[in-house]
């Protein structure tokens, strides 16, 4: 067999196998536009129309709109915060190496460590005594506790790229710290910045544990409660099942065949430091 | 000089100034809810009204229950299958795709599709596909002749660990192919090329040449993957809820439900602590030894 007709027969296998990988998904789509009864009578069947019926009533009843811009304001205020308050710290660490530097890293990363059932316990408590239980600001603040050691980690990792050179004029002018940072680092962060809000994105809105305990009001629901909230526990029905699933899904995906590079590279980039 | 010794100005003061509004959120919402956790996990704490010291009790009684035990070993044996099954699959698709450029930009972010999903989303829609009524995975299974393995995966206790561990790796194997494949791009194409011109195969290259130069790819998949999977919470609790028969509970799944339907938020501390022990003893020894491997 010639070389070349083995490397297009790997390549074949291994696509084949990328597609068998993809399969739940196809079969998420497909079977959201079939109803509960053509699915029992063929759990694999393709759809015979594209009837939007299961759609219109997931929207309705779900309560799409509102939990995705409340999932949406969320996302906004957690990232403006943390890039600020991240890049901020991320500048001395990213410059001055050092002990106390470590220390702090060291911490930073502990906390990214940490899973979220382990520290639910006190952030209801807190939340509670503060009266801030149940109210947008209550997670948000929340958000951005767990959101900023990556968005540290990010900062670091992209500063310590930025050719001190660029810096020295603005030393030699007599600029202290927080001028440099300000004028000449701050408006060059705006790439890392793009690619720490997708992940801020992706956080806050696949959060399930979070929202379901601290933000129990049915409006102030993400959407991730939303869905739980609409499929429940007992009995789930094919045709509220899948179409829910989708919407919920659905910003998502679109979002990473856009900037699929920036999300693999960064999640990457950021593992192999 | 001059120059250089300004630059270097940079003192512990900025370092702490610069931090100071991220440290104090970090402090406030991540030392001390540990500190409030551990206090907690002394006390009877039942979500509102005082909270009695009740010292060592809370600990003594997991300790002395088989079922907090048996919920500590599910949960390892849970990270344990999945971090197994994903670091090997990523790997063997990093290694196909490194040798198959043509493919490699269409498969890498294809493979990451899934992890794109949320965790509550993938373990409905699996739930689902491993219906017993209706369901994809059966389905399947017959119309290929193999209907005989047809049964209902999460309603066993000798399938359903498995199952939910199936839907994790799957979920995140693009996720290690990607590091992988970045491991593989810091091998120099020298290497490679010379193990060729040796005449060696590409089973051997891999074996002999890749694999000891993926140490730190190898690393940085295991911990990662070990911390992701330690966090795992949602998937088993909206599959199967720990059932069946307590097959698949985590210990996530004994906290979330000693504090919101027993109240017990003492005890749920408690659990809190000894699962945080947990985490950051398995990653510090496999970063200790998975480091060690990389220098030999």
């Amino acid at each position: 067999m010639s070389s070349r007709i083995r490397t297009y027969l790997g390549e074949a296998l291994v696509l084949f196998l990328v597609v068998v990988m993809l399969l739940p998904i196809f079969y998420m789509l497909a079977m959201s536009f079939r109803s509960a009864s053509e699915i029992a009578a063929q759990p694999l069947g393709l759809p015979t129309s594209f009837d939007l019926e299961n759609y219109s009533n997931a929207i309705g009843s779900m309560h799409y709109v509102r939990s995705v811009a409340n999932s949406l304001g969320i996302t906004i205020a957690v990232t403006f915060v943390v890039s600020l308050l991240g890049s901020m710290a991320a500048y001395p660490l990213a410059r001055k190496s050092g002990r106390v530097g470590r220390v702090i890293i060291l911490l930073t990363s502990l906390s990214l460590a940490t899973p979220g059932f382990v520290t639910i316990t006190p952030y209801y408590v807190i939340l509670n005594n503060i009266g801030l239980l149940n109210t947008y600001a209550g997670i948000i603040l929340v958000y951005i506790a767990t959101n900023l050691p990556l968005a540290i980690f990010f900062y670091v990792g992209f500063i310590s790229t930025i050719p001190r050179e660029l810096e020295e004029a603005a030393r030699l002018d007599n600029c202290g710290d927080w001028k440099v940072f300000w004028y000449v680092i701050r408006p060059l962060l705006g790439p890392a910045t793009a690619t720490l809000s997708l992940f801020v994105m992706l956080a806050v809105w696949n959060d399930f544990l979070f929202p379901l305990l601290l933000l129990t009001d049915d409006s102030k629901g993400t959407i991730m409660v939303s869905v739980y909230r609409f499929l429940g526990n007992f009995e789930i029905k094919p045709d509220k099942l899948f179409p829910a699933a989708v919407l919920a899904s659905l910003p998502l995906l679109v979002l990473f065949v856009i900037f699929q590079r920036r999300i693999v590279s960064g999640m990457t980039s950021g593992a192999v430091k | 000089m001059q120059i250089a010794a300004k630059a270097n100005k940079m003192t512990n003061r900025t370092l702490l100034l610069f931090g100071l509004p991220a440290y104090v959120i970090l402090l406030l919402f991540f030392v001390y809810p540990i500190i409030l956790t551990l206090q907690l996990s002394f006390t009877d704490f039942r979500g509102f009204g005082e909270a009695d010291w009740v010292g060592l009790k809370n600990y003594a009684r997991i300790l002395s229950h088989d079922r907090y035990f048996q919920q500590f070993l599910t949960t390892i044996k849970y990270a344990a299958f999945a971090v197994v099954f994903q670091t090997l699959l990523g790997l063997t698709f990093a290694s196909w795709l490194h040798r198959m450029p043509r493919i490699r930009n269409f498969c890498r972010p294809a493979l990451f599709v899934p992890a794109m999903l949320s965790t509550v989303v993938v373990a409905y829609v699996w739930q689902f596909i491993y219906s017993p009524l209706d369901g994809g995975l059966n389905a399947a299974l017959e119309s290929v002749g193999l209907g005989n393995f047809a049964r209902g995966w999460l309603g066993s206790p000798d399938t359903a660990l498995y199952a939910v561990v199936a839907v994790h790796v799957w979920m995140y194997t693009g996720y290690s192919t990607a590091i992988f494949l970045a491991g593989y791009a810091n091998i120099s194409e020298d290497i490679d090329e010379a193990g060729r011109l040796d005449g060696a195969s590409s089973w051997q290259r891999f074996r002999h040449l890749e694999i000891p130069l993926l140490a730190p790819s190898f690393t940085i998949a295991v911990v990662l993957t070990t911390i992701g999977t330690l966090k795992s919470f949602e998937l088993p609790f909206v599959m199967t809820g720990g059932g069946p028969d307590r097959a698949t509970e985590l210990v996530s799944i004994e906290i979330i439900k000693q504090l919101f339907n027993s109240s017990r938020f003492g005890f749920a501390s408690a659990l809190a602590i000894l699962m945080l022990v947990v985490v950051v003893a398995v990653a510090a020894i496999q970063n200790a030894i998975l480091r060690k491997n990389e220098e030999i």
